[in-house]
C-alpha cells in the first residue's frame, strides 16, 4: 500500500520543489520508493546479463555462474548497506561526508568513488560497443557511434535524478516483458541442469582466476546519490531488497542455463556474446535472429545503467569542484570518455590487461565494500550528532543538519 | 480643456469618435461614441433617455444617471485611460460642463460569428458546440456548464496597444491555489504591445517555452474545457480568439479525443491503445526502415527480404536519402494541402499523392516500400492530431538517426527524447505521468479509459485540494 503511494509523492515532491522554500526544512526528494526499486533492478542485472564477464568464463568456463553468484551475493551486500543507509540518512551523501569527515576529506573522498565511477563507466561503454561491433553491425565506427551515445550521457548529466528515474520508470516494462519471454523461449526449448556437474574441478585456478575479475563488481555504488534523496516507506528495504535479488537471480540463472546448455561454453563465447545469445545457440536460425532484437532491447538497460554512472561521477566531480557547473563538466567527462574509449578502450589486449590485472581487481573490491560501509558509518555518525544536537538543543548544529539540504532545496547546490 | 478634448487629443484620427452636444436639464454637454463597435440601439437609447428629460432640473452625473439612464449599465468614472479603453471597447461616454468624471454608458456591440462545430474537434457523438472569438460568449457556453458558484473567472488585460482581455477560469474548490497563483504571476509579468491570440500566452505559460512539445492544452470546445476544469486544471479564454488553453498539462491529454467519453468504454479503450500504437509506428517505421536497410538486414526475413531487394534494385538513392526524400515530399504536400483553397486542397492532394507518388516511383527514383513506409506512417501520426507537428520533427530525426547510426543510434535517439520529456514538469504535473512517475490510478484515463462510476478520484498527476470525484 506504501509503495502505491510512492508515485505521487513525485508528483507532490517536485510540485512544492516548484515553490521552493515552503518545505525547505526537508531534503529535496528526487527519487521515489518505487523508483528507487526499479533502479536497483535495472543495476543488479542490466551489466551482469547483458555484458558477461567473458575474460571470467573463458578462463573458468562453466563454473563462471559460481563467480558470477559470489559477485552477486557481494553487490546485494553492498546494496543492503546503502538501502540502510537510504533509511537512515536526514540528508544527501556529499553533505554527511562533509558533516562526518570535513570538507576536505570529503572532497577526497567523493573524488575516488568518482573515479571508481567513472572507470566502470568506460568498462561498460566498451563491452556494450564491442558487442554491437561484433553482433549487430558488419561495419562498426566506434568514433563515429560514441558521439550520440556521449551526447545522451551529457543530456542526462544536465537534468536532475528525477528525469533518470522516470526514463527508467517508462523503460522498465519493456525490458521486462523481453526477460519475460527470453526465460519462456528457454524454458521451452529445455536444458539439463545436471551438466553443470562436475562444478569446481579445479578449486586452485577458480580462486586465482576469479580474484582476477572483480572489475564487474560495484553495480550498485551509484545509489549513494540516492542517500537522503531517496522517499523510503515502510517496505521499501523490503522491495528494494528483493528487488536486487530478482535482478542478480535472473543473471546467475541465465549465465547457470548457458553452461548447463552447452559444454564447450569457454571457446564459444566471445567478446560479442551476451547472455541473448544463447538464444541463437539453442534455436538455431528457426526464428531468425531473435536473439539480435532480444540484445538490442536489453542494451537499453545497459544505456540506462551507464547513464546513471556518468550522472553519479559527474556529480561526484561537481562535489570536488565545488561547482554547479553541470553542463562543462559533463562535456568534459565526454570528452575524456571519448578519448579513453578510442585510445585504449577499443584495443581488445589492453582492455583486458586493464580490466583483468590485479590492482583493478583489487581497487574495485576495495571500493565496493569501501563504499556503502563509509556511507553508513558517516550516516550514523551523522544522525546521532544531528539526534543529540537537537535534544540538547543547539539550534546552530542542528540547523547544520538540515542546512545544506535547505540550499540544495533552493538550488544553490543541485545533485 | 473640457473633458471631451481630454478624451479626443489622445486620439491620432479623432475622427473614429463621433461626438454630439447635448443639453439635459440644466447641463449642457457631450456624448463620445465609437459607431464602428457600439450597439446602435444602445446609443440611440441614450440619446432619447437624454432628450426626454431636458426640461428636467438635472445637473450632475449622479443625477443623469438616477433619472435619465435608470434603464442602462453605466457607472462613473474619472480614470481617463480606463475611459478611452472603454471607449474602444464600444461603450458610450457621457461627460458634462465642468465635471472632469465620466458617465460610462456601456453599449458594446460587435459582429461575432454564429457557434458552430469546431472543424479541428469535430465528433460523431456528442456536444457540437464550439467557442468563438466572442469572450461573453465563450464564458456563456463554460458557465452554462458549470452551474456552480465554485467557477471563479478573473479578468484581466494583457497587451499594451490591444488591451486583451483574458479570463482566467478554474473552480476554487478543486484548482490547486498555488497552480493558480503562478499562472496570475506569469501572466502579471507579460509585458507586450500586443496579444491578438490564445497562442501568444503559451510561451509565457509554459516552462520551457522552445521545447517540441506543448506543455499546454487546447481546446475549442465548451464540453472538454468543462471537464478539464473539473479535473483542476485551469483555462485561458482570450477575446479574440476560439482557442481555449488550458493548464496544467500531461502528454496523456494528447491521446484522449472528447468522442471517447460518449461512446462505449470498451470501445473508448481499445481506440486509444491504437492511438499509441500508431504513434509509436509513425515515428519510428522510417527510422526503423532504414536502420534495417542499411546495417542490420540479416534482422529481415528471407522472403522478405528477397521482395525489398527486387523493389529496391537499381535505385540511385541510398536508403536513408530516398526515405527523407519521399517524407519531405510528403511533408510538402501536406502544408501545401493545408494552405490551399478546400477545393483546390482536393486537387492538390490527387496531384501530389497519385501523380507524382506514382509518376516517381515509375522513374525508378524512389521505391515502392518507401512510399508505403512513409504513408503507414503518415497516416498513423493523423490519429493523434496534436501531436503531428513535433511528431513530424522525431520522425525525421529517429529517420536520420537510424540512417546514419542504426538501431544503436536510433534506440538512443528514443531514450534522448523520453529523457527530455521525463524532464518536464508544469505546474507540478509530470509530462509524462501516469507513466513517469507510475501513478495507477490515473491510469484509469490514460489508456483506459474506465466508466465513469469507476472513476471515483481526480487525476493525482493535476494538482488539486479536492482529490473526491464522487461519493
Amino acid at each position: 500500500m506504501s509503495e502505491n503511494n510512492s508515485a505521487t509523492e513525485d508528483v507532490k515532491s517536485q510540485s512544492s520543489g516548484s515553490t521552493s522554500g515552503e518545505r525547505a526544512d526537508v531534503c529535496e526528494k528526487q527519487s521515489t520508493s518505487r523508483q528507487l526499486v526499479m533502479i536497483v533492478f535495472i543495476m543488479a542485472f542490466a551489466t551482469k546479463m547483458f555484458l558477461l564477464p567473458i575474460f571470467l568464463i573463458q578462463t573458468i568456463g562453466r563454473d563462471a555462474y559460481i563467480a558470477l553468484a559470489i559477485g552477486g551475493g557481494i553487490d546485494l551486500s553492498a546494496l543492503a548497506v546503502f538501502i540502510v543507509c537510504m533509511v537512515k540518512a536526514q540528508t544527501d551523501f556529499f553533505t554527511i561526508l562533509s558533516a562526518v569527515l570535513g570538507k576536505v576529506g570529503a572532497k577526497i573522498t567523493v573524488g575516488i568513488i568518482g573515479l571508481f565511477l567513472f572507470f566502470k563507466l568506460n568498462i561498460g561503454i566498451s563491452e556494450t560497443l564491442r558487442f554491437y561491433s561484433g553482433s549487430v553491425f558488419g561495419d562498426f565506427n566506434v568514433l563515429f557511434m560514441l558521439v550520440p551515445l556521449l551526447i545522451f550521457f551529457c543530456a542526462v548529466a544536465n537534468h536532475t535524478l528525477r528525469a533518470l528515474c522516470r526514463l527508467n520508470e517508462i523503460i522498465l516494462p519493456l525490458i521486462v516483458v523481453c526477460i519475460a519471454i527470453l526465460i519462456t523461449v528457454v524454458a521451452l526449448t529445455g536444458f539439463d541442469l545436471a551438466n553443470i556437474f562436475p562444478s569446481m574441478q579445479y578449486p586452485d585456478v577458480f580462486k586465482t582466476e576469479a580474484v582476477h575479475h572483480a572489475a564487474w563488481l560495484g553495480d550498485f555504488t551509484p545509489l549513494v546519490l540516492f542517500v537522503g534523496r531517496t522517499k523510503t516507506k515502510k517496505h521499501t528495504a523490503l522491495f528494494a531488497g528483493i528487488s536486487g535479488t530478482v535482478g542478480t537471480g535472473i543473471a546467475v540463472f541465465f549465465a547457470l542455463v548457458m553452461s548447463a546448455a552447452f559444454g564447450n561454453v569457454r571457446v564459444l563465447v566471445d567478446s560479442s556474446t551476451n547472455l541473448s545469445s544463447i538464444l541463437q545457440y539453442s534455436l538455431g536460425n528457426v526464428y531468425g535472429r531473435v536473439d539480435l532484437f532480444s540484445s538490442v532491447i536489453w542494451s537499453i538497460s545497459t544505456f540506462i545503467e551507464s547513464a546513471l554512472l556518468y550522472y553519479a561521477a559527474c556529480r561526484c566531480f561537481a562535489f570536488v569542484i565545488g561547482k554547479n557547473a553541470h553542463f562543462w563538466i559533463a562535456l568534459i567527462a565526454a570528452l575524456a570518455t571519448y578519448l579513453i574509449q578510442v585510445c585504449a578502450m577499443t584495443d581488445p589486449t589492453v582492455f583486458s590487461v586493464i580490466v583483468t590485472s590485479i590492482v583493478t581487481s583489487v581497487a574495485t573490491l576495495t571500493l565496493t565494500v569501501a563504499t556503502p560501509a563509509l556511507a553508513l558509518v558517516c550516516t550514523l555518525v551523522h544522525r546521532m550528532r544531528c539526534e543529540k544536537d537537537v535534544s540538547g538543543g543547539d539550534s546552530k548544529q542542528s540547523g547544520d543538519c538540515i542546512g545544506d539540504a535547505t540550499r540544495r532545496v533552493n538550488g544553490e547546490n543541485r545533485i | 480643456m473640457n473633458a471631451k478634448e481630454r478624451i479626443l487629443e489622445n486620439f491620432k484620427t479623432p475622427s473614429n469618435i463621433v461626438t454630439r452636444d447635448i443639453k439635459c436639464g440644466k447641463a449642457s454637454g457631450y456624448v463620445l461614441v465609437n459607431p464602428d463597435i457600439s450597439d446602435s440601439k444602445t446609443v440611440r437609447a441614450v440619446f432619447f433617455a437624454l432628450e426626454k428629460e431636458s426640461n428636467a432640473h438635472l445637473k450632475t452625473l449622479e443625477e443623469f444617471e438616477r433619472y435619465a439612464l435608470y434603464e442602462c449599465e453605466t457607472e462613473i468614472s474619472s480614470d481617463i485611460d480606463d475611459c478611452i479603453n472603454k471607449l474602444l471597447n464600444g461603450d458610450t461616454l457621457v461627460c458634462v460642463e465642468g465635471d472632469e468624471r465620466y458617465l460610462v454608458v456601456t453599449s458594446r456591440a460587435y459582429v461575432i460569428r454564429g457557434i458552430t462545430e469546431p472543424p479541428t474537434e469535430t465528433v460523431m457523438r456528442g456536444p457540437r458546440e464550439g467557442f468563438i472569438e466572442d469572450l461573453r460568449t465563450n464564458l456563456s457556453l463554460l458557465e452554462r456548464r458549470l452551474k456552480t458558484p465554485d467557477l471563479a473567472i478573473e479578468k484581466i488585460q494583457v497587451g499594451r496597444r490591444t488591451k486583451t482581455n483574458v479570463a482566467i477560469c478554474y473552480l476554487s474548490s478543486v484548482a490547486d491555489g498555488r497552480v493558480v497563483a503562478k499562472i496570475k504571476e506569469r501572466l502579471d509579468k507579460i509585458d507586450v504591445d500586443g496579444i491578438v491570440d490564445s497562442h501568444y500566452l503559451v510561451p509565457y505559460l509554459e516552462e520551457k517555452p522552445l521545447s517540441l512539445f506543448s506543455q499546454s492544452g487546447v481546446s475549442e470546445k465548451p464540453d472538454i474545457v468543462a471537464a478539464k476544469l473539473l479535473e483542476g486544471r485551469v483555462a485561458l479564454f482570450v477575446d479574440g480568439s476560439p482557442i481555449v488553453v488550458t493548464v496544467p498539462f500531461v502528454a496523456v491529454e494528447e491521446f484522449q479525443s472528447g468522442e471517447d467519453y460518449y461512446q462505449r468504454s470498451s470501445y473508448s479503450t481499445f481506440i486509444r491503445v491504437l492511438r499509441y500504437v500508431a504513434l509509436a509506428l509513425a515515428t519510428l517505421l522510417p527510422g526503423l526502415y532504414v536502420a534495417l536497410q542499411n546495417f542490420h538486414y540479416t534482422l529481415i526475413p528471407v522472403r522478405f527480404m528477397i521482395t525489398l531487394m527486387t523493389a529496391i534494385k537499381g535505385l540511385p538513392l541510398s536508403p536513408l536519402a530516398e526515405t527523407l526524400l519521399v517524407l519531405l515530399l510528403f511533408e510538402i504536400i501536406r502544408e501545401a494541402s493545408v494552405r490551399m483553397p478546400r477545393a483546390v486542397g482536393m486537387a492538390m492532394s490527387i496531384v501530389g499523392a497519385l501523380v507524382l507518388g506514382d509518376t516517381a516511383v515509375n522513374a525508378g527514383i524512389i521505391s515502392p516500400p518507401a512510399v508505403m513506409i512513409t504513408a503507414l506512417s503518415s497516416i498513423a501520426l493523423f490519429t493523434v492530431p496534436n501531436m503531428i507537428g513535433p511528431m513530424s520533427v522525431l520522425r525525421l530525426l529517429f529517420t536520420i538517426a537510424g540512417g546514419l547510426t542504426g538501431l544503436f543510434g536510433l534506440i538512443i535517439s528514443v531514450l534522448f527524447t523520453f529523457h527530455y520529456v521525463s524532464s518536464l514538469n508544469g505546474y507540478g504535473s509530470p509530462y509524462l505521468a501516469p507513466f513517469a512517475p507510475l501513478i495507477y490510478s490515473d491510469f484509469k484515463d490514460a489508456i483506459e479509459r474506465a466508466p465513469f462510476r469507476d472513476m471515483k478520484k481526480r487525476p493525482k498527476s493535476i494538482p488539486n485540494k479536492n482529490p473526491n470525484r464522487q461519493a
